[in-house]
């Protein structure tokens, strides 16, 4: 009997935390659907930077397809900032942070809901990148292990991200903070997924052997982060 | 009031630390062979290991202090994080340095982009952001728990360049923990340190170097510490004068 109680109190549990996970989620989303401003502003400034490096690199189109895959990431990542910044500035503009903590969820929740929306905002920018790179560098951006590789990177960042934006939003610099916070945090996780991705711009593909390491060290890095926001977010947004 | 003298741990530490370094410094430059094909520009490796060493056990002590804090907020776990992240910077600055200098004439460079000096680089930024996050946060609770979550996430920079170097192919030798892969790459930098006499006196001047290192740190640290509570007493009592001072005006 109690064994019963207990197991159905922890599937009530498991249940509401995980339609509080969705209902953040399907709240970020209808945002999105009606002001489309996350996305719009991530899609426009990636494309002016992702025409500035070409500027910076037209004299030397070669040099440029070298580097391409390091372009890429540096892009998703600048872009990134815009985006954690607006999702989680809204919260904060609105009031909205302040409606979301009183209700009967978990803080972990929360920071679960907003990892999700924010790498699902991430993943549609990084749509558009990938078509952007294939026309200007011709390489095979295309391939489907360069798209897991550049999900599971978007993943550890967006996990690092949500953490470091809820903190930085709340100083006094707010926006100007997230940057110089999160980019070095961010180094160790692009480092492989760069060099992962480059790997996989030759006609040829690679071994699993070849990847595996840095594939490896990008998994670490994002259970590590998740697990690092999952367990300390609550002692972020709480007032 | 009775932080206005040195207590008792600190003056044995300083004494301590001034000791270890004093013989440590001895055994470098008397005791420790020269390297064969290196020459004297070898013995920088006992201080670039030495102070690599307390730089990640420095950024540890941080990470336990933030643990620490977010169970328990207490000023003392705070000042601990705060006094070791600084200590360890400047440790990692200056095995950052060493090892330039020592990469000059070893690799014929000052840099290299391999993955250890790149991911030494980040984790030294990360750090170094630790204050810029510190400083933007004026409400001493919210620091506190903030700045202690934020030296936990720092600590995955520290566990993914521990992770990468070991992984990816590196110029860089391994010297803790190695494998033996790794280990005969670091024997093209110390190729003594598998044979004889002398790689067992080079070995004794690593340890009585990473000793002395350690004994630094720990002296510094509590200076350090003593430091932060006498600015924290000051502020209290200018507080306290101020609040007269308007009681009175």
């Amino acid at each position: 009997m109690i064994e019963q109680t207990k197991n159905s109190t922890f599937t009530i549990r498991r249940s509401t935390f995980l339609s509080s996970v969705w209902a953040i989620v399907w709240k970020d989303l209808q945002i999105e659907k009606h002001t489309r401003q996350i996305i719009s502003v991530m899609i426009m400034f990636s494309l002016v930077t992702v025409i500035m490096f070409n500027f910076a690199l037209e004299a030397n189109l070669a040099a440029a397809r070298q580097v391409a895959t390091g372009l890429l990431w540096a892009t998703i990542l600048l872009a990134g900032t815009l985006g954690l910044n607006r999702s989680l500035g809204i919260e904060r503009e609105n009031q909205t942070i302040e409606a979301i903590l009183m209700a009967p969820i978990e803080r972990s929740a929360i920071y679960l809901g907003k990892v999700i929306s924010t790498t699902l905002f991430t993943l549609i920018l990084e749509a558009v990148l990938v078509l952007l790179f294939l026309v200007f560098f011709n390489k095979p951006f295309w391939r489907p292990q360069v798209l897991l590789i550049l999900f599971l990177g978007t993943v550890g960042y967006i996990a690092a991200g949500v953490l470091i934006t809820s903190m930085t939003i709340q100083t006094r610099t707010r926006e100007v903070l997230l940057p110089v916070l999160l980019l070095p945090l961010s180094l160790p996780l692009v480092l492989p997924a760069s060099m992962a991705v480059a790997s996989y711009m030759f006609p040829q593909l690679p071994t699993w052997g070849e990847v595996q390491s840095m594939i490896m060290l990008i998994i670490i890095y994002d259970l590590l982060m998740l697990s690092i926001g999952f367990v300390t977010y609550h002692y972020i947004v709480e007032s | 009031m009775e932080l206005t003298r040195l207590n008792r741990n600190v003056k044995f530490l300083n004494w301590a630390a001034f000791i270890t370094i004093s013989i440590a410094l001895l055994i470098v430059f008397f005791y420790a062979p020269t390297e064969r094909t290196m020459g004297n520009v070898q013995r920088i490796f006992y201080f670039h290991v030495g102070a690599a060493w307390v730089g990640a056990v420095a950024f540890f002590v941080a990470l336990v202090a933030g643990i620490n804090y977010l169970r328990r907020p207490t000023k003392k776990w705070d000042t601990t994080a705060v006094a070791s992240v600084e200590i360890g910077l400047v440790f990692l600055t200056m095995a950052i340095v060493a090892g330039s200098v020592w990469g000059k004439p070893a690799w014929n460079t000052w840099w290299e982009w391999s993955p250890r000096l790149t991911t030494i680089t980040i984790a030294w930024l990360t750090y170094a952001a630790y204050f810029m996050l510190r400083g933007a946060l004026e409400d001493e609770e919210k620091r506190g728990r903030f700045s202690a979550v934020y030296v936990i996430v720092a600590f995955v920079t520290i566990i993914i360049s521990y992770l990468s170097i070991r992984i990816l192919r590196d110029i860089h030798p391994v010297v803790i923990g190695g494998t033996a892969e790794s280990a005969q790459g670091a024997s093209e930098g110390l190729q003594e340190f598998s044979a004889g006499l002398e790689s067992t006196r080079m070995i004794i001047s690593l340890n009585a170097s990473v000793i002395a290192f350690s004994f630094l740190y720990a002296a510094w640290l509590a200076n350090r510490i003593r430091l932060q509570r006498l600015m924290d007493e000051a502020r209290l009592l200018k507080m306290r004068v101020s609040a007269r001072l308007q009681g009175e005006g």
